[in-house]
């Protein structure tokens, strides 16, 4: 069988859904689909390995994931349809799902399915059996279902479905051989499944269901699944009615041989529906599930077997009790994310140290030598290396160590599952404020990075409370604002005590400040869903899965090889055109003064209204890219302006200093008093996201009114905030 | 400029810009709703009371226009001739009269009228008592496709939030059936239908205790003075002339008394129930969601985890450990395990 012939002639078959990512092409298509939480990235990778592509769903937020796997010759690619608990298409993850197994016409449908929560996973399952034929089960989770005592018997299971069911624990690589063995059955033919089907309903919906399939077999004769678009016309389902207006059911129908749409005939079904419609009693939907629930459990009880009492159960009981207890619950939490936020800082202090030596210490003589060898022109060598090259070795640097050190953590504590208990707790909190309780580990995914605390927030399916999160993810101080907020503490405020007490009152300082974001978080999230957001949808869900134990090298080597993937593509990206602004900025020179020079002059009065200076807004407004490099450009442009060339490496060259005071003693004599570190500490708190943030958070919404909001809104805060702290200071201090 | 000076520069335009910005009240925000009073507007408004006048069997006055639209009776009059001219109305022997093009004008109206309210109803969490305030803007806004759209991507619903019919696109709407809540006898039970929703305060009278369409509705006691009424579980009384806004699908006498009284927020730790059903009130993307998860009528569920601040509640259902926040679990009617209610 080769890649090219039926895959030319399967690919007509198929709908417009199937946009290829790329790969090249493939013998048999096939789907996998699943309830949320069922493993099923873990057998999606299983199958794929690094063969796989990411990108979104046409028209829709939705990530896309598909993949390719050999077998005997034939390619399969495989695509991962999001997890959802139904297909009901109301929501965007349905619809593509949906939309994909009616008109992407995969070969073969891999259903995973949670072998713990059986009758639940039914409910899809029985959904998917009404539209396709050849399905698989992939009964997955069941080292877990065994701990918690549960038995499921994939052989009767199978007899029940009709359809082959291959019991699976896909983090272990179990089962995933015998899947692969079955899926090239079924797409080869050898196996054809003879599916059970949902047929007892009430007898008035059955009525109409008759009635209605009448119509459409006699409008379309070779209509496959009239009793099913029937039923999906009865419960009001938009996308199978422009589905018939197009005729692309029709097509779907009859194949080669499709006969040309007939208005009068379509109007004529669609019309009768609607009446049809109106027979029915008002919660017809809700009897659809109950009737589909009805035959879940059913299936359910012949496939399991007798399930005694398990330890397992038990101490995910005791578990839950002592973490979301009354005294124990907010101190085990607090312990937790302390630990969390002390390994990131302590952890990653001396390999950005190592960092930061090797990058520009040592590397960055080394390519200025290697320049000047090669005779490039000073310009291009100050643009490319100390502009450029410099602006990202100190982005990656700083980045790093602690993004490899926090998200593998938080990564872990989600594996584990005690994430959704932290959510479970402090959900009362959110609710008050209009949000949603995952709200707060968004905002702790913040303090890592804004752009991945704003990713995070795809846990929060309802469209109201994900804005919500998303749009206050910047008030969450991420990594990159550490090292300011910390250098300011430790110059400006810890100056004001004793030298023993100088390093609490910093640290105390600067964990103020954090709290401070966390404040201003809930406050923004209350007026946004009182205002801006005050009629959007809103529906409230979490799931609690039972504890697993984390596979702790796994978790790290993927989380670290994930997070340091997207660093090192950020600095690039963002940070090394940054780098290349503020050389030019500085070198440039437009009479007798550089760029620079003429844009502090211009922001001075702004920032003095503030409680800073020209020199810090100028600075912020070159690192929007990356929060990273505002201190080393502050340092340039203070040394710039005040003219000063024994300090520094030279116009437009970023550097810092050994220590905080002498840092300190190059600010003051720039004119720096404590009022204008205490305003750069809340402004750095406070400003707008940076462009990494900004350009994920239109990626995820896609949608330009949110995106400048959540862009202006800090950033209004900052100014207001930064003018009442200078007005009210100058007058209380003078 | 000195930081006091400055302070009270910050002051003085943050007092502007809410005096200018506040919702409803604000200058911007009266501008806007005096620019929106078009003619057009009016002229819709008009036609719309006067289809469902017609629709009702209640005659519409001049008078009474003059007040549904909140103008002078002179100012009804030129909006009459104008529609006159329209042909949209005429003057007929038994008053005014819409033509079939009027009708057909009004129905789209109402249809997006109904439709706005059922959308935020189902999908926001907008205020029932704001629902058609915000209803009788956008129904002079949205334009044709627009509402189609939405009507598709509802799942073309029936009825809106207060139990009207919603007019399909082709202008059918079958007539508004049932009986009025003061024509049931103590004993009887019945589904709401219909709630009235104008004049508001006593729409709000009949939100507070609870009559929603779908709601189970049974009469205890009826009096010169009052109604006393249990609706779905609740207890509540209303006088006769708000009772008479509610219309009833009466239920056959051996319904069953399907209503239990408790709800899944009433349960103790550790303490079981089986679903008997998910209130009215839950409708759109929860209720979806919440039948998604299993808690269809008949299944079995157990309060099994209590948070930190004991709310929410984890419920164990279908053999998964699922949080609900209170508000929800209190719409979902259970039969406590023990079959006391």
């Amino acid at each position: 069988m080769t890649a090219s012939g039926p895959a030319c002639r399967a690919c007509e078959r198929r709908g417009p859904e199937l946009v290829q990512l790329g790969g090249g092409a493939f013998d048999h298509l096939v789907a996998l689909a699943g309830n949320p939480n069922t493993g099923k990235s873990t057998v999606f990778n299983a199958l794929t390995g690094l063969r796989q592509h990411t990108g979104n769903w046409p028209g829709k937020t939705v990530t896309r994931a598909e993949g390719t796997f050999e077998r005997e010759g034939a390619r399969y690619r495989l695509v991962d349809l999001p997890g959802t608990y139904s297909l009901q298409a109301a929501s965007a993850d349905e619809e593509v799902a949906r939309d994909f197994l009616l008109f992407g016409r995969p070969d073969v449908t891999v259903v995973v399915v949670d072998a713990t929560h059986l009758e639940r996973n039914l409910n899809l399952v029985l959904q998917i059996l009404e539209i396709t034929d050849r399905v698989v089960v992939c009964l997955n989770l069941m080292d877990e279902a065994r701990r918690h005592g549960v038995l499921v018997d994939p052989a009767r299971l199978s007899d029940q479905l009709g359809v082959p069911v291959v019991p699976a624990v896909a983090r272990r690589g179990e089962g995933i051989r015998q899947l692969v063995d079955v899926v090239e059955r079924v797409a080869r033919g050898e196996v054809t499944p003879t599916p059970f089907r949902v047929r007892r309903h009430e007898p008035e919906v059955e009525r109409a269901v008759a009635s209605l399939e009448r119509a459409l077999r006699a409008a379309w004769p070779d209509l496959s699944n009239a009793r099913w678009i029937a039923l999906r016309l009865l419960d009001a389902d938009e996308r199978i009615e422009q589905s018939i207006r197009e005729g692309e059911l029709a097509a779907l129908g009859a194949g080669e041989g499709a006969s040309p749409i007939d208005p009068d005939a379509v109007e004529g079904v669609l019309e009768q529906a609607g009446r049809l419609r109106w027979t029915l009693t008002p919660d017809f939907h809700d009897r659809l599930m109950a009737g589909l629930y009805r035959e879940a459990e059913r299936i359910a009880g012949v496939a399991l077997r007798a399930r005694p009492g398990s330890g397992a159960a038990e101490f995910n009981r005791t578990l839950d009790r002592l973490l979301t207890s009354r005294w124990l619950g907010f101190p085990i939490m607090l312990a937790v994310l302390t630990v969390v936020f002390w390994l990131t800082i302590a952890g990653a202090n001396v390999p950005s140290q190592r960092l930061a030596d090797f990058l520009i210490e040592f590397a960055h003589p080394v390519l200025k030598h290697a320049a000047a060898a090669v005779g490039m022109p000073g310009w291009l060598d100050g643009l490319l290396l100390d502009g450029v090259y410099l602006a990202t070795a100190w982005v990656v640097s700083v980045m790093l160590p602690p993004m490899a050190i926090f998200f593998p953590l938080f990564t872990l504590l989600e594996d584990f599952g005690y994430l959704p208990r932290v959510a479970f707790n402090l959900d009362a909190l959110f609710r008050r404020t209009g949000a949603h309780g995952k709200q707060a580990l968004t905002m702790c995914m913040g303090f890592g990075c804004n752009a991945a605390g704003v990713v995070a927030t795809r846990v929060i399916d309802s469209p109201r409370e994900r804005l919500i999160a998303i749009i206050t993810n910047n008030f969450s101080l991420c990594n990159g604002r550490w090292p300011t907020q910390i250098l300011m503490a430790t110059i400006f405020l810890g100056a004001l005590v004793p030298a023993h007490l100088a390093g609490l009152v910093s640290a105390g300082a600067v964990v103020g400040i954090a709290l401070l974001g966390v404040a201003f978080m809930f406050a923004t999230s209350w007026a946004l869903s009182r205002t801006m957001l005050k009629g959007e949808a809103s529906a409230f869900s979490l799931e609690l899965p039972p504890y697993r134990p984390p596979r702790v090298l796994q978790t790290l080597y993927t989380s670290l090889i994930d997070r340091t993937l997207i660093v090192l593509w950020r600095a690039v990206v963002f940070a090394a055109p940054a780098g290349a602004v503020i050389w030019l900025i500085a070198n440039v020179r437009v009479g007798d003064a550089s760029l620079a020079a003429w844009a502090v002059h211009a922001l001075d009065p702004v920032g003095l209204v503030l409680g800073l200076n020209g020199v810090v807004l100028l600075a912020y407004v070159v690192a929007i890219p990356a929060n990273e490099i505002v201190i080393p450009t502050v340092l340039m442009l203070t040394v710039l302006l005040a003219g000063l060339p024994e300090v520094g490496a030279g116009a437009g060259v970023m550097f810092e200093l050994e220590t905080a005071g002498a840092v300190g003693g190059l600010l003051r004599a720039g004119g720096w008093t404590l009022l204008t570190g205490l305003n750069l500490m809340l402004f750095s708190l406070l400003h707008n996201p940076c462009s990494t943030t900004l350009y994920t958070i239109y990626r995820e919404t896609r949608s330009a009114k949110w995106t400048a909001v959540a862009g202006t809104l800090p950033l209004a805060l900052g100014v207001v905030v930064c003018f009442l702290v200078a007005q009210v200071w100058r007058l209380a201090v003078g | 400029m000195g930081p006091g000076s400055a302070l009270i520069a910050f002051v003085v335009g943050v007092v502007v810009l809410v005096a200018v910005a506040w919702p409803r009240r604000g200058v911007w925000p009266r501008l806007r709703r005096a620019l929106r009073l078009s003619e057009r507007v009016r002229l819709e408004d008009a036609l719309k009371h006067l289809y469902l006048g017609e629709h009702e069997q209640a005659a519409r006055s001049i008078e009474s226009l003059a007040g549904v639209l909140e103008v002078s009776r002179s100012r009804v009059v030129a909006l009459l001739g104008r529609l006159e001219e329209i042909g949209l109305a005429r003057a007929g022997a038994a008053g005014i009269e819409l033509t079939e093009d009027g009708r057909r004008y009004a129905l789209r109206i109402i249809r997006t009228h109904r439709l706005w309210e059922r959308y935020l109803a189902d999908e926001t969490s907008l205020a029932p008592a704001e629902w058609h305030d915000a209803a009788e803007v956008r129904e002079h806004t949205l334009s044709e496709s627009e509402v189609e759209r939405l009507a598709a991507r509802m799942g073309h619903p029936l009825y809106d939030p207060h139990g009207d019919p919603i007019p399909t696109a082709g202008g059918d709407l079958p007539p508004v059936r049932g009986v009025l809540l003061t024509a049931l006898e103590p004993g009887q039970r019945g589904t709401v239908v219909h709630v009235e929703d104008e004049p508001p305060a006593v729409f709000a009278q009949l939100v507070a205790v609870g009559f929603t369409p779908l709601a189970r509705v049974e009469v205890l006691e009826r009096s010169e003075s009052a109604v006393r009424v249990r609706v779905d579980g609740q207890e509540g009384t209303v006088a006769p002339v708000v009772a008479a806004q509610v219309t009833l699908d009466p239920l056959p006498e051996a319904a069953g008394d399907e209503d239990a009284g408790a709800t899944m927020a009433d349960l103790a730790p550790g303490e079981s129930a089986t679903v008997v059903r998910i209130s009215s009130h839950c409708q759109g993307r929860q209720r979806r969601r919440l039948l998604d998860l299993g808690l269809v009528p008949g299944t079995r569920v157990r309060a099994e985890l209590d948070s930190a601040l004991h709310d929410p509640v984890g419920y164990r259902i279908r053999g998964a450990l699922i949080a609900l926040r209170r508000r929800q679990a209190e719409l979902i009617h259970v039969r406590r395990a023990g079959g006391a209610t």
